[in-house]
């Protein structure tokens, strides 16, 4: 049986030969293959690559740590900072000492009160 | 060659033999005993940390649309030594006692040369300035530790209301100690692994960060400004009436928020532990119940109004003496005598009046326990004596009233409580019965936290003011009191020196005192007292004054506690800006 499926696989092979044509036809083979040691070497500088990869990341993480600790110290600093400045200004504004200022004193209570009629 | 190969097979044995107990051992440590040995390792380079809440502040009102401060944190540091890193011990000294004055403590000197410590406190609660020279110093096997402390910037300020925290972080009285679990928070965890400095480096799955809760900022319902005026008044209004003693509240009405409290003797909460007297730590206008005696009169005016047995006018022969039982019961004034309105009984606090009222509750012309019954239902059930009206705050007591069904509840008994002898209340109490019989019949919880600051210290959410029960007295028996209240305050000596135009209202007490050393009422001692609203049209304040050992003359409650509201009301007028009528 001859199908016109057939045809096109015999077109295919032979459009493959006519590219092969002009290819090399002796296989080069290396004179020399890696042997068990080179594979362990190899396998060893891999492992050594990654773990100092692996320390990198450690090491950067630290350094955030110390980085993030320097940081809390500040925002704990600032925030000590800012609660003495509240005590200090409370201190300041309390009535005992508002009444005890000079421009307190020279205050003088009104003689009369008068209401303006919003009408 | 035969010996040769034997000892090759020996050494190889042996090898092969101590190669077998490593591995065994190795499986033993790394497998068998792996979670012992990782729990030891994690152990070793991890630390807990605590990361203390901050406690919560407390302002209070200052005016209609500011607050101010009461509490707040101020970072401390403590000072301590490792004797055996110190290297000058002349030098510490010396530093310390430059830079730390009065704040080091005794005997740190002998301690700074004893190597066998590895831990000694030489200077407790220095400032950041102090801390700051310190450090510059760099002083070898000197550390300092950060702390918080409770500061009150208004010192003595409603020092009774707020309360202090003793050395363990606990509040102690007032605010502090009844919202202890809300100011103070919890703490937070930091469980990480550290360098060999003790420094958390945040490295490792084991590491916890749980950040601290801070405890709740709270806004008072006290006016720091009306709460100084009071204090003021009430120190001036003693020292008149020659007393050491007394107690000083103002109400908002309509709505239950304690605008004022005020006692003397007080104290500085910065300075507590110089206090030696600690009955001054307890605020007694809510946890020292006394008789109130006469200003009673004004709610048993109210139940008899309520209850339909008397008007404003309504009249009785006045005899200046009553027999209850085997007791007589004696008016203070003996005139005017004869037919008397009720107003009238008010305005001369006539006992045998108030009296008359509990007959009536009965039906007829003698006590009864019908009358008796209703009288305690009104006290206990409306007035809520008997039992804490939930201020938050530290120490509250419900004070007594005795059933008429109890042995000890017979005639002379509730004769007695219808003038507010034979019971006992805090001032709290009777201001806010009073507060509900003047404003509708409204019995508002006594609020003394107003609401809560976000961490911002801007962001004010309100906590709404709870009513604990509703027509206590209905609206027009509580105007026909407010009025007798009035009239009876401008019929009478104690509105002397009163602002005209506006509408206020009061009744006078002076309590006998019991004496247990003799089991009778005192003859010398008394309490006075006064209990008053003012307003323009309605009550807008009302306020209590108590005074324990007046010696001015005259009925303590008069002489001694009238001139106190009469002041306190003028400024209240005044600050409140409430116009005068017509």
């Amino acid at each position: 049986m001859y199908t016109a499926n057939n045809q096109i696989v015999f077109a295919r092979q032979e459009a493959r030969q006519a590219l092969r044509r002009n290819q090399n036809t002796v296989r080069f083979k290396a004179p020399v293959g890696l042997g068990p040691v080179t594979h362990t070497v190899l396998i060893a500088l891999m492992l050594a690559v990654l773990g100092l990869v692996y320390l990198t990341q450690i090491t950067k993480t630290s350094t955030f740590g110390y980085q993030l600790n320097d940081l809390t110290t500040k925002q704990e600093q600032l925030a000590s900072e800012n609660s003495d400045l509240q005590v200090e200004t409370a201190r300041l504004q309390a009535l005992e000492r508002v009444q005890q200022s000079n421009v307190a004193k020279a205050m003088t209570t009104p003689a009369s009160t008068e209401y303006a009629n919003q009408n | 060659m035969e010996y040769a190969y034997n000892r090759t097979r020996i050494i190889i044995g042996l090898i092969v033999v101590f190669g077998l107990i490593f591995v065994v051992r190795l499986f033993q440590l790394q497998i068998l005993q792996h979670d012992y040995y990782q729990k030891q390792a994690i152990l070793e380079h991890t630390t807990k940390f605590t990361i203390p809440a901050s406690r919560g502040l407390i302002y209070a009102h200052d005016g209609t649309d500011k607050f101010a401060p009461l509490v707040l944190n101020e970072p401390v540091y403590t000072v301590y030594a490792d004797p055996t890193y110190v290297k000058d011990e002349g030098k510490v000294a010396d530093v310390m006692r430059r830079i730390a004055g009065g704040n080091v403590t005794k005997g740190f000197e002998d301690r700074l040369k004893d190597d066998k410590l590895r831990y000694t406190v030489i200077a407790r609660q220095i400032s950041k300035t102090q801390a700051d020279l310190i450090k510059k110093e760099d002083l070898d096997g000197v550390g300092l530790q950060q702390e918080t402390k409770r500061v009150y910037p208004e010192d003595a300020l409603a020092s009774q209301t707020l309360g202090f925290v003793n050395g363990e972080g606990e509040g102690q009285y007032g605010i502090e100690q009844a919202l202890n679990g809300e100011l103070a928070g919890k703490d937070g965890l930091l469980n990480a692994v550290t360098d060999v400095h003790g420094i958390p480096i945040s490295v490792g799955a084991e590491s916890v960060n749980t950040p601290p809760q801070n405890g709740k900022n709270l806004v008072l319902t006290i006016d720091r400004n009306i709460q100084a005026k009071t204090e003021q008044i009430l120190k001036s209004g003693l020292d008149k009436a020659k007393a050491t003693k007394g107690s000083l509240m103002v109400m908002d009405p309509n709505n239950g928020r304690i605008l004022a409290m005020a006692n003397w003797p007080t104290y500085n909460p910065n300075d507590f532990k110089s206090v030696e007297d600690y009955t001054v730590f307890s605020n007694k206008a809510v946890s020292d119940p006394y008789e109130p005696g006469s200003v009673i009169k004004a709610l048993t005016m109210g139940v008899g109004l309520n209850e339909g047995k008397i008007q404003p006018n309504t009249t009785y022969n006045n005899t200046t003496t009553l027999k209850i039982d085997d007791a007589t019961i004696r008016n203070v004034l003996t005139s005017p005598t004869g037919s008397v309105t009720m107003t009238q009984v008010l305005a001369y606090s006539f006992n045998t009046g108030v009296v008359q009222v509990l007959r009536w509750l009965g039906g007829g012309e003698e006590i009864n326990q019908k009358g008796k019954e209703v009288l305690y239902k009104y006290f206990t059930d409306n007035f809520m004596f008997g039992q804490k009206t939930g201020i938050k705050l530290a120490g509250e007591v419900g004070g007594e009233i005795i059933s008429p069904d109890d042995p000890q509840g017979g005639n002379v008994r509730y004769a007695n409580m219808s003038f507010g002898q034979g019971m006992s209340a805090s001032m709290v109490q009777v201001l806010s019965a009073f507060a509900a019989s003047v404003n509708g019949g409204t019995y508002y919880e006594p609020k003394i936290v107003d609401g809560y600051l976000g961490a911002d210290l801007k962001t004010f959410t309100e906590e709404p003011s709870k009513i604990r029960r509703t027509g206590v007295l209905s609206a027009d028996a509580s105007a026909k009191l407010r009025q007798m209240l009035h009239d009876a305050r401008l019929g009478s000596s104690v509105a002397h020196g009163e602002k005209g135009g506006y509408y206020t209202g009061g009744k006078t007490g002076t309590a006998q005192v019991y004496d247990p050393k003799t089991g009778n009422y005192s003859e010398t001692e008394t309490i006075g007292s006064y209990l008053g609203f003012g307003g323009q049209d309605k009550p807008q304040y009302v306020i209590m004054v108590r005074v324990d050992d007046a010696r001015n003359g005259g009925f303590s409650g008069s002489a001694a506690a009238a001139p106190i509201f009469t002041e306190l009301s003028n400024w209240m007028l005044d600050y409140l800006q409430i116009q005068p009528k017509g």
